[in-house]
């Protein structure tokens, strides 16, 4: 019975995978048909000795904590003043939802165009104000930031959509009894509505987080990972190795060390949400 | 000087002409001298939809291609091939990094879907020369159109670098497009500041080919400080991209640096084997050194600007001047600067002035059956005939300029060149003709880790203009780069 199902997951999931693994032992050339010459464990020592790979890990760690953080902490003051509002709630949620609409790519360009020093609107209105008034894409720090912005701009708004959902459904009682018994907003929000929501908040974090560790499209479109490879994230670096320098069995290695990275992330979640008793 | 650099590049390239060329146009030519008293009258014999041209009627190519302006032309006027052969071409045009991805796909997949491809010298025809058909096997089939007024029509540097690989013999694309790096600069500004600009610098600032890369520092310097027009003197394309590179390769030539010792050949014809990079020598320090100092008098969008960023602040106005592609001569000229613009071949330096060659050329997949290899074979012809390259010239989507000497001395390309023109491009032919010269063509090498080098020169020069190494640094760096990338 489940034959038909398990032949359908092997066929999209599990054989990519091994073939994956197995492409990380070799050296893999393209021309004339796909061949493989068994290289050992030499893809393998380079990606733990690479030290473009190793500040790739860096940039992508800062970029990781940068927008998470980030959308995290807007997601969810957003969604906690959008929970209050009492009239024009759907028209003010659906404005605040359009940015996850865009494709990254689009985002990307567009972001491009505002932060141009020729045309940009962002740029034009920083350097008039003097907040700033260098190259935003053109220096190392301020970069960055722009490509943590955009990001933060577009998947804020998920992050603002699951935990509205959360506080929709919170008992009502439960609020209206510690109202009654006189808690203020702020007690309220410590005491009983961070404990009812931290369970969709923490499934908010592991959407994101997933996301954010294959971060590739804005980056790609807006500086190609520099200046000074201070935006190159390792997505960036894994398709420049795979497909700029046809080096796919390296690229494969650096695939699967962003998977393993990706299931501690998850299993450091999971296990939050286990000792939350939200998850089995 | 135009058509001393004809002649010249006629006479080298007559002995690329092959023996069924030399017999093919002896021979049309008595025929035609017999019949006609005129030879070379009338409809080309190439192009009069004979059988060799209809043989693949039904049939649908696949055609692969940066999205370059002489493929919009051409993908605008399709209709002539289709009505020549029978035979439907699907253009599909890509950012050249996609481009490579699709290709490298494509040679390994076993099932090959594309027919013609764009390629890039560097990027697609040295990693995959072997997957690339040898075209002189259809050149010199008897069944099959040949090259029309023969190879050697192809400007000699350009179908070297563009269709060669390794062997002085063997011919993997036809030359293309032939973007190339000059000087472009705002004469109305050069013409309002140019004698205060000669009192204060002492000497004639105005473009030409005595001015050395020193000189043109001075002249940015003096326009940042003097001028009102524009917010900088000079921009430049200094992304980390491939377009740093080949704003940094200009300057690296002209100091008498280069990325290899046999810098000439590895750029002309390429090599497997360069041997150990030369960038730690003294003229390309000296190179990495004026061009850190150059950039930071520049625009300081220019560390963020690729060659199309760079282009569009020229265009509005943010620098009176800037290395940028002569093909984007035709952009500016219908901008709010058209007229007040000219066009000189780049700045020299204590060796040379060395103009950067972007161009590519276009090829067949090998790994194609031969069906389908000999149909992309009349593409080929056809696209780059002089009909087509002439035709392109004029288009309205813009298209390029002509990779064959002959077009460049018919009469209305000749009239072209002065202001108004139909044919925009054509304004910097005086700059970008002496630029192709053998002396003075700025060629990248050609091997088959070219894309990891061009990778490792633009992030080490990137990091030198952040301010994170030194010119020193940064050149060593790229060196150690260099020899781990091609394993020496």
């Amino acid at each position: 019975m489940l034959l038909p199902a398990l032949l359908i997951l092997a066929a999209i999931s599990l054989f990519p995978f091994f073939y994956i693994v197995w492409m990380s032992f070799h050296e893999v050339s393209l021309i004339g048909g796909v061949s493989f010459e068994w290289v050992g464990l030499e893809n393998w020592t380079e990606l733990f000795t690479d030290p473009n790979v190793r500040s790739s890990w860096i940039v992508s760690g800062v970029y990781f904590v940068a927008t998470v953080g980030l959308e995290m902490v807007l997601g969810i003051i957003i969604a906690l003043l959008v929970h209050e509002l009492i009239w024009g709630k759907n028209l003010i949620l659906s404005m605040l939802l359009l940015p996850m609409f865009v494709a990254p790519v689009i985002v990307g360009l567009l972001g491009r165009f505002l932060v141009d020093s020729t045309y940009g609107l962002y740029a034009w209105f920083l350097e008039r104000t003097g907040l700033i008034t260098w190259e935003i894409l053109g220096s190392k720090g301020s970069a960055l930031a722009a490509v943590v912005l955009m990001d933060v701009w577009e998947w804020t708004p998920l992050v603002t959509l699951i935990v509205l959902a959360g506080l929709a459904s919170m008992p009502q009682a439960v609020l209206e009894a510690a109202r009654v018994d006189g808690a203020n907003y702020l007690q309220r929000l410590r005491h009983i509505v961070a404990p009812l929501i931290s369970g969709v908040v923490v499934v908010a974090l592991l959407i994101r987080s997933m996301d954010a560790i294959r971060y590739y499209d804005i980056i790609s479109i807006t500086t190609n990972g520099g200046p000074a490879d201070a935006t190159k994230v390792i997505p960036i670096r894994l398709y420049e190795t795979a497909f700029r320098f046809q080096e796919l069995g390296y690229a494969a290695a650096i695939g699967l060390g962003m998977l393993a990275f990706s299931i501690l992330v998850a299993n450091l979640f999971m296990r939050i949400l286990k000792r939350q008793g939200l998850a089995r | 000087m135009a058509s001393s650099r004809a002649h010249r590049g006629g006479n080298s390239a007559f002995g690329g002409i092959s023996r069924r060329d030399f017999l093919r146009i002896g021979g049309a030519g008595l025929a035609g001298a017999s019949l006609f008293g005129l030879a070379g009258c009338g409809e080309s014999d190439s192009q009069s939809g004979g059988e060799g041209w209809k043989q693949y009627k039904g049939m649908t190519l696949n055609f692969i291609s940066e999205n370059t302006a002489p493929t919009s032309a051409i993908a605008a006027n399709l209709k002539p091939f289709k009505d020549l052969t029978g035979i439907d071409v699907k253009i599909n045009q890509l950012e050249l990094g996609a481009l490579v991805q699709k290709v490298s796909l494509d040679v390994s997949s076993g099932d090959p879907q594309i027919h013609v491809i764009y390629a890039d010298p560097y990027q697609v025809l040295a990693p995959f020369s072997a997957a690339m058909a040898d075209l002189n096997k259809f050149n010199e089939d008897d069944s099959l159109p040949s090259v029309q007024k023969g190879v050697g029509d192809f400007i000699p540097t350009q179908l070297a670098a563009a269709g060669r690989f390794e062997d002085e013999e063997a011919l993997y694309a036809l030359p293309y497009d032939c973007p190339t790096m000059i000087w472009m600069y705002r004469k109305d500004l050069f013409d309002k500041y140019g004698q205060q600009m000669q009192q204060d610098l002492g000497f004639d600032p105005m473009p030409s080919e005595q001015i050395t890369w020193d000189q043109y520092f001075r002249i940015a310097q003096w326009f940042n400080e003097n001028a009102d027009e524009v917010s900088y003197g000079t921009g430049h394309q200094a992304k980390q991209y491939d377009s740093l590179m080949c704003d940094f390769s200009n300057i690296l030539w002209s100091y008498g640096g280069d990325y290899f010792e046999n810098g000439e050949q590895v750029g002309r014809i390429g090599t497997q084997e360069p041997g150990p990079a030369m960038l730690d020598q003294d003229g390309a320090l000296e190179a990495a050194e004026f061009y850190n100092r150059l950039v930071g008098i520049a625009h300081p969008g220019s560390t963020s600007w690729d060659w199309t960023a760079l282009d569009e602040a020229f265009r509005a106005g943010e620098v009176a001047m800037a290395p940028n592609w002569h093909e984007f001569a035709a952009g500016v000229e219908s901008s709010d600067l058209g007229g007040k613009v000219a066009y000189e071949r780049l700045p020299g330096g204590p060796t040379r002035s060395a103009s950067m060659w972007g161009g590519t050329g276009i090829g067949i997949n090998g790994e194609l059956s031969e069906d389908e290899q000999r149909a992309a074979w009349l593409f080929l012809v056809w696209a780059t005939s002089p009909e087509t390259q002439l035709s392109g010239l004029k288009s309205d989507v813009g298209g390029g300029t002509p990779t064959r000497q002959s077009i460049y001395e018919e009469s209305e390309v000749q009239q072209a060149r002065q202001r108004p023109s139909d044919m925009p491009n054509i304004l910097t032919y005086e700059a970008v003709s002496k630029a192709w010269d053998p002396e003075n063509i700025g060629l990248r090498p050609k091997i088959e880790k070219w894309n990891e080098c061009d990778t490792v020169i633009f992030t080490e020069l990137s990091k030198m203009l952040a301010g994170d190494k030194s010119p020193e640094q940064a050149m060593q760096a790229a060196k150690e780069g260099f020899d781990q990338a091609n394993g020496v």
